[in-house]
């Protein structure tokens, strides 16, 4: 097979997986204030510990790079909510959701895309290393897409928006890692330089997207202890997760 | 005896480490708790400070906090993820059961201006929990690597600074006098040093409990991070600028500790 059609393949199969985190919503039957509340967190959680997956990578390839990929990423997340919020009150709609809640959805789903531009790059760079390496790449990111393809669900289920286009709306956030992955196979050199600011930036705009919405939200609407407990455990199961990976 | 290879022109040298003794621990982690005095420095100079100052000095221990228990997920479990992950959960649920013994769950760390006994105790409660999962943290990062222990000593030491100015702040607030506020947060925090110690010495005599300790101290310190420190700091100061500073912070700790082996 073309190698440059075998390495869309495999990175589309990894997008396609981030669908699957919409699965145990499945039994999930109503969505009051207090399941917003643990999924915001279980989201918030999941979205830190792959943060720091993606910080430890970053670091591998240079420290100072992800630090301040890291910070252009605080900047892009600032920037989209001043966007967002010089809308008029109820303009920003998506799916069934209006106002804040639409505009908590569309954070996080571009927050998700942008980090799959970093994904991308790592399984396109890694066919760099032979077909061995590029397969445990692939099959480590689709896994990895799972929990975040949960945490993508976990924002919009609450809105109404039903479990398919949850998955759809998944699987989309993924679509930039054949896209990227294609391109960072043939210039393997370029895009080897660039990874660590796009794994910074990708881990600074989630971290800080967790910490300015879905975290406040969830502590405004649910007990502190059951936040906190899914949280924690969440980004400390995530981030152990990826280590196994 | 650990060692590590250092570069000095084109040339290679091991260089020797000095051993880590359980003493040593204990004065590493002092150094650490006495920090602490450092955070009556800016209400001794001009006053107490305001609440947003307050929640910002909490939102940078959240995030120096947080970074150490990546840190030390990243660096101390050496593949024995199970353990980690079953630490984490025990980790948790002691700060959980601590919180509902002694009625600090939902305690709100910063003060209304009145003064209350209660309240001033169970700040120092708070506090004294803190620094008991923190002391853990120490020593298990001292039992990992002499170098991973120096930056969690470090991070912590300056994590100990905002959050011993916010907790001196909250019991002045209360109607106790600033020196005897800093006494008490520095004496809040002997157990850090205790725990730090006993933690060492007894990952030295069963090495296999090093990768329950690491998940139980970054389990507490994420869980204290999302229960207490943010959610003060959230009631009294912006979420973005609050973001902001523990993100500022995680920065610190990243640079601090360098890259993964």
């Amino acid at each position: 097979m073309n190698q440059v059609l075998l390495v869309f393949l495999y990175a589309l199969l990894t997008a396609v997986a981030t669908g699957l985190g919409a699965l145990p919503f499945l039994f999930v039957r109503t969505v009051s204030g207090t399941v917003v509340a643990h999924t915001n967190a279980l989201a918030a959680g999941l979205m830190l510990g792959a943060s720091f997956g993606l910080v430890g990578e970053g670091t591998r390839h240079g420290q100072v790079q992800t630090v301040a990929g890291g910070l252009l990423g605080v900047l892009f997340i600032l920037a989209a909510q001043r966007f967002l919020s010089r809308r008029e009150e109820g303009a920003v709609v998506i799916e069934a959701g209006r106002g804040k809640g639409a505009q908590r959805m569309l954070l996080v789903l571009v927050v998700m895309t942008v980090h799959s531009f970093a994904e991308g790059v790592a399984v396109g760079v890694s066919f760099g290393g032979g077909i061995t390496l590029a397969t445990l790449i692939t099959v480590a990111i689709a896994v990895h897409n799972v929990p975040e393809g949960v945490a993508i669900t976990a924002v919009l289920r609450p809105q109404g928006v039903s479990i398919a286009r949850c998955a759809a709306w998944s699987v989309f956030s993924s679509l930039p890692q054949p896209l990227m992955a294609v391109p960072a196979f043939l210039f393997v050199d370029a895009f080897r330089t660039a990874l660590p600011w796009g794994l910074g930036f990708a881990a600074g705009a989630m971290i800080f997207m967790v910490l300015v919405e879905l975290l406040p939200q969830a502590l405004d609407e649910g007990r502190r202890a059951a936040v906190g407990s899914l949280a924690a455990a969440a980004a400390v199961g995530m981030a152990l997760f990826q280590q196994a990976l | 005896m650990a060692i590590f290879l250092a570069r000095s022109g084109r040339q290679a040298h091991i260089v020797p480490m000095p051993a880590v003794t359980t003493p040593s621990v204990l004065l590493w982690a002092l150094l650490a708790a006495c920090a602490t005095a450092l955070g009556a420095v800016p209400e001794w100079l001009r006053g107490r400070p305001s609440p947003a100052i307050m929640a910002w000095a909490r939102a940078l221990a959240a995030g120096l906090m947080l970074g150490v228990a990546h840190m030390l997920l990243a660096y101390g479990l050496d593949g024995h993820l199970v353990q980690g992950a079953v630490g984490a959960l025990l980790g948790i649920g002691s700060v959980r059961l601590i919180h509902a013994l002694t009625g600090t769950g939902e305690l709100d760390l910063e003060s209304d201006g009145t003064a209350n006994t209660t309240g001033g105790n169970r700040v120092i409660l708070a506090e004294v929990m803190h620094a008991a999962h923190e002391g853990v943290a120490i020593g298990a990062a001292l039992l990992v690597s002499l170098p991973l222990g120096i930056s969690m000593v470090v991070a912590l030491g300056i994590h100990n600074v905002p959050e011993g100015m916010a907790t001196i702040a909250a019991l002045t607030g209360r109607g106790v006098r600033l020196r005897r506020a800093t006494v008490l947060a520095l004496a809040a925090r002997l157990d850090q040093v205790l725990l730090a110690s006993v933690t060492f010495a007894a990952g030295g005599a069963v090495p296999a409990l090093l990768p329950w300790m690491v998940g139980f101290s970054s389990g507490a310190l994420a869980y204290l991070v999302l229960v207490d420190l943010l959610p003060a700091a959230y009631r009294n100061a912006g979420r973005t600028s609050i973001a902001v500073v523990t993100m500022v912070a995680l920065a610190m700790v990243v640079l601090l500790t360098g890259t993964p082996s």
